[in-house]
């Protein structure tokens, strides 16, 4: 027993391990191991919701005679994915100085097409074309990935029907919409051969010959024959599979996860040690406490709830069934429950 | 018709409305006042005003971490605005593997509310906030390993392909 934590140590004196095993223009595959299941899931969470991009969030249409809908057709423009690269020098429109649009926060695109020949039309996101200053030349352009270089299709039009419009694209997360979203799909994946038990799989007769085994599985040590459980054993190594939806390359999207959650992390610090110069309230106790709270003259520290009545009593009725929304409505002040 | 309509009228007149207003006092409590001091100050703002109200509120900045009623330097209880699981479990983790640190927990009181509550206890000879401190940056500090691996382990990748 004195050398399994040594063990332990030993791995986790190494730190996190990094090993890529596919990486091309669109994914990247990898392994995260001696790591804890909280980090990487972090790391999940924030590559699928809160890295910036750009993507078209106001929409001016001039003309629209197609068969779709204003409000559709601005639809389909806010998911057509845009190149980021550079988005991190941009300011978030409600951050930025100017008034309306300037290319510190936006990208303007516009699209104008007529269907002129006999024959129905197809517009595509290669028809949109960035018409404002850019802080890079690559900034805001549609996304083609596709051997013709047309990109995705937006709309149809028939002959003598015609679209003319103004795209505004901002910086933003995924968090807020998902068009912001840099990852298509994210595949997050630990112990394939089940030996935690964290997933009970469905099986008619067995388990084993019923579900195809993981592409992961010969990474991992198989468990053997009759092994007792190991209630301490813990995840340790995290099979990610990072798919890009274009707007940003897949190893970015990675870099960036990490950097804003050590941008979060910096954020909250800085706040932190800015509380710690602060007024020092309740005596040498100077912690970060909002100013509202701070003020408060009463013997329970400053504390009263939005709702009055000091906010102390029990919930449980014995100072005459209140809660801590007040005196009820309807019991009169009297304990209808104690 | 002029049946009808006095018969309309006849409640009206009694002004039972006005005796309902007066007759059972709410029980909530006098939060009432300051609502409608809210409510008048919004009626009088102009457009304009209200437009330099909300620019006046971007600039404050909003406190995003408070330290919760009944706590004491060695057992605290912290809100962070804005956070969900995303920092809260990570934060939990790192705060956890402090050897100074008794307990450490995070909880999202209600899923509605974009709130974050993290509990610490710690033993004698460090404060909750300093716990806090340094789960945070230990947590940048893991950050900022696992970008480097990532960036050699990239880097290795595309020399292997190469090669």
């Amino acid at each position: 027993m004195d050398y399994d934590p040594m063990v332990m140590d030993d791995a986790e004196a190494m730190g996190p391990v990094v090993k890529i095993s596919q990486a091309d223009s669109v994914r990247v595959k990898y392994q995260l191991a001696n790591a804890d299941i909280s980090f990487a899931n972090s790391l999940r969470r924030v590559m699928l919701a809160e890295i910036p991009t750009l993507a078209i969030d106001l929409v001016e249409i001039e003309e629209n005679s197609s068969v779709l809908a204003d409000e559709f057709v601005a639809h389909r423009l806010g998911l057509i994915p845009l190149n980021s690269e550079g988005v991190d020098s941009m300011f978030f429109s409600r951050d930025c100085d100017c008034d309306s649009t300037c290319e510190r926060c936006t990208v303007t695109l516009t699209l104008h097409a007529k269907c002129t020949g006999d024959e129905n039309m197809h517009v595509f996101a290669r028809d949109l074309v960035p018409t404002s200053e850019r802080i890079n030349s690559v900034l805001g352009n549609p996304i083609i990935s596709d051997p013709d270089g047309l990109g995705p299709l937006i709309l149809k039009l028939r002959p003598g029907q015609e679209v003319k419009l103004v795209c505004i694209a901002k910086k933003g997360i995924a968090k807020e919409h998902a068009k912001w979203a840099p990852s298509a799909a994210i595949g997050f994946e630990y112990d394939p051969h089940n030996k935690l038990h964290h997933i009970d799989l469905w099986y008619e007769q067995d388990a084993k010959a019923e579900w195809p085994p993981s592409e992961y599985a010969e990474w991992e040590e198989p468990p053997q024959e009759g092994e007792p459980f190991d209630y301490d054993a813990v995840p340790n190594r995290f099979y990610f599979n990072v798919e890009s939806a274009g707007s940003l390359p897949p190893d970015v999207i990675v870099s960036e996860g990490i950097k804003v959650i050590q941008q979060k992390l910096a954020g909250l610090i800085h706040e932190l040690s800015e509380g710690d110069g602060g007024d020092g309230m309740n005596g040498d106790y100077g912690g970060p406490r909002s100013p509202e709270y701070a003020t408060g003259a009463d013997g329970f520290g400053g504390y009263t709830t939005p709702f009055g009545n000091g906010g102390n009593q029990s919930s449980w009725g014995g100072a005459g069934g209140t809660t801590p929304y007040g005196t009820t409505p309807y019991g009169g002040g009297q304990s209808s429950w104690s | 018709m002029p049946r009808a309509k006095s018969k309309k009228e006849e409640p009206v007149e009694a002004g039972s409305d006005v005796a309902m207003e007066e007759a059972p006092p709410s029980h909530q409590p006098e939060s009432r006042d300051d609502m409608s001091v809210d409510q008048d100050e919004n009626g009088d703002a102009e457009d304009v005003e209200d437009e330099e109200m909300d620019e006046d509120e971007e600039e404050e900045e909003v406190q995003r971490v408070r330290l919760l009623p009944g706590s004491t330097p060695t057992a605290a209880s912290f809100e962070f605005l804005n956070e969900g699981h995303t920092l809260g479990n990570a934060l939990r983790y790192v705060i956890m593997k402090n050897p100074d640190v008794e307990f450490c927990a995070y909880a999202i009181p209600h899923p509605s509310e974009a709130k974050m509550n993290v509990r610490i206890q710690t033993f004698e000879g460090t404060t909750a906030i300093q716990a806090l401190e340094k789960g945070l940056r230990d947590l940048q500090e893991l950050c900022d390993v696992v970008s480097d691996k990532f960036i050699d382990a990239r880097e290795r990748f595309a020399a292997s392909g190469s090669s």
